[in-house]
C-alpha cells in the first residue's frame, strides 16, 4: 500500500529539473506564429574563420525539420549582395519589416558567432561554441525568440577503451589527429539541432502548437541583455 | 513471473520506438556538399551539389515525404546560371507548389532572371 505512494512522488521528482517551458522560454512566438524564417548570413566574432560557413550551410536541415519555411541560404545571400548588402553590419540597420516587403517572410534571424573553439583535451576532442540568436517579427519589428548560451560538442567520436596508459596515449593521439582534420559539418549540424531544440515548433512539424509545455533545459527567459 | 518479463520488455521496446522520431525531411548529403562547394567553389564541386540536391528530390519522392523547403528552388537557381531558362522555371514553380509562402520571393527571382538582371 505504503509503494502506491512512493510511485507517484518519485514519478514528479524526475520531472522536476530546473528548466523552464517553451511558451515560458519565448511566449511571442505562440502569439505571432510565424511560418517562414529569413536566416541572415551571421556576424562571426570568433578566431574561427570558417565558423561562419559552417553555421550557414547546417542550419537549414534543423530548422526545417522544427518545422518552419526557410528562405534559401544559398540563394537569399546571393540577392543580398545584390542588394548591396553583403556586409552582415549594415543589414542590422535594415528595418525587420523590410524584408517582409522584398521577401515575404514572417521573420528574420539574426546570429552572432561569440566562440567557436576547437580544444585539445587529453582523451576528447571537443568544440566549444558559444552563439546569440535573435529572431524578430517582420510585423512589429520586436525580439519574439532570443538564445545566447555555450555549447560543447564532442568530436572524439566512439572509440573503444584500449586500457591502460599505453592506451590512453594512443588514444590521445587519435584524437589529436581526429580533430585537427575532423570534417565539421556533423559538428556543426550538432551544435544547431541543440540550440533549435528551444524553438517552438512551426507549422510544418506535427506537434505543430502542441509543444508549449515541453521543459527545455534553459534556465532563463528569452530575453536580450 | 513470465508475464512480468513480457511487460518489462514491452515497455523497454515502446520506449526505444518513441525515442528517436524519423525526421520531418530528408536533407541527404546536402550540408556536405554546400560547405564543400563554398569553401572551393569548382565545376566539381558544383555538380556535387547539385547532385545533392536532384538527390534529395527523388529520395524524398520515393520516401513519400515532402521535397524540404528551399531545395527546388535552389536546384532551379543553379539551372537558371547555367543559362537553363525552362528547367529553372519548373523548379521555381516546384518550390511555390509545395511552399505558397515563397511565392513573393520566387516571382522576384523569376523576374530577375526573365529581365536578365540576375546571371
Amino acid at each position: 500500500m505504503k509503494y502506491i505512494l512512493i510511485v507517484p512522488i518519485f514519478i514528479t521528482f524526475i520531472g522536476c529539473n530546473p528548466s523552464i517551458t517553451k511558451e515560458e522560454f519565448a511566449p511571442q512566438m505562440y502569439v505571432e506564429h510565424p511560418t517562414s524564417i529569413l536566416v541572415l548570413p551571421p556576424i562571426n566574432k570568433s578566431t574561427a574563420a570558417d565558423a561562419k560557413d559552417y553555421y550557414l550551410t547546417t542550419v537549414a536541415e534543423p530548422l526545417t525539420n522544427s518545422g518552419y519555411y526557410v528562405y534559401p541560404i544559398e540563394i537569399v545571400s546571393d540577392v543580398l549582395k545584390q542588394e548591396g548588402l553583403s556586409d552582415t553590419e549594415t543589414m542590422l540597420n535594415v528595418p525587420p519589416q523590410k524584408f517582409r516587403e522584398f521577401f515575404g517572410a514572417d521573420a528574420v534571424m539574426y546570429v552572432t558567432i561569440l566562440k567557436w573553439n576547437t580544444s585539445y583535451l587529453i582523451v576528447s576532442g571537443s568544440v566549444t561554441v558559444q552563439i546569440e540568436c535573435e529572431i524578430k517579427s517582420t510585423k512589429t519589428g520586436a525580439t519574439i525568440w532570443y538564445y545566447n548560451d555555450e555549447i560543447s560538442v564532442n568530436t572524439s567520436g566512439d572509440s573503444g577503451n584500449a586500457g591502460g596508459l599505453a592506451g590512453l596515449l594512443i588514444q590521445a593521439a587519435t584524437t589529436a589527429i581526429k580533430t585537427a582534420a575532423t570534417d565539421y559539418v556533423p559538428v556543426a549540424k550538432d551544435v544547431n539541432t541543440k540550440i533549435l531544440l528551444a524553438i517552438p515548433f512551426g507549422k510544418y512539424n506535427k506537434e505543430f502548437n502542441r509543444d508549449m509545455k515541453t521543459k527545455i533545459e534553459l534556465k532563463k527567459k528569452s530575453e536580450k541583455k | 513471473m513470465k508475464i512480468k518479463f513480457s511487460l518489462l520488455l514491452a515497455i523497454i521496446v515502446m520506449q526505444f520506438i518513441g525515442c528517436k522520431p524519423e525526421a520531418q525531411f530528408f536533407w541527404g548529403n546536402y550540408s556536405k556538399t554546400l560547405y564543400a562547394y563554398k569553401k572551393s567553389p569548382s565545376d566539381k564541386t558544383l555538380a556535387d551539389h547539385k547532385k545533392s540536391l536532384t538527390e534529395i528530390i527523388s529520395v524524398s519522392l520515393r520516401k513519400r515525404k515532402p521535397v524540404p523547403p528551399g531545395v527546388y528552388a535552389e536546384l532551379g537557381f543553379i539551372f537558371e546560371k547555367e543559362g537553363n531558362s525552362k528547367d529553372g522555371m519548373d523548379n521555381f514553380n516546384q518550390e511555390i507548389i509545395l511552399y505558397p509562402e515563397s511565392k513573393e520571393f520566387i516571382e522576384k527571382l523569376e523576374n530577375g532572371f526573365q529581365s536578365g538582371e540576375n546571371k
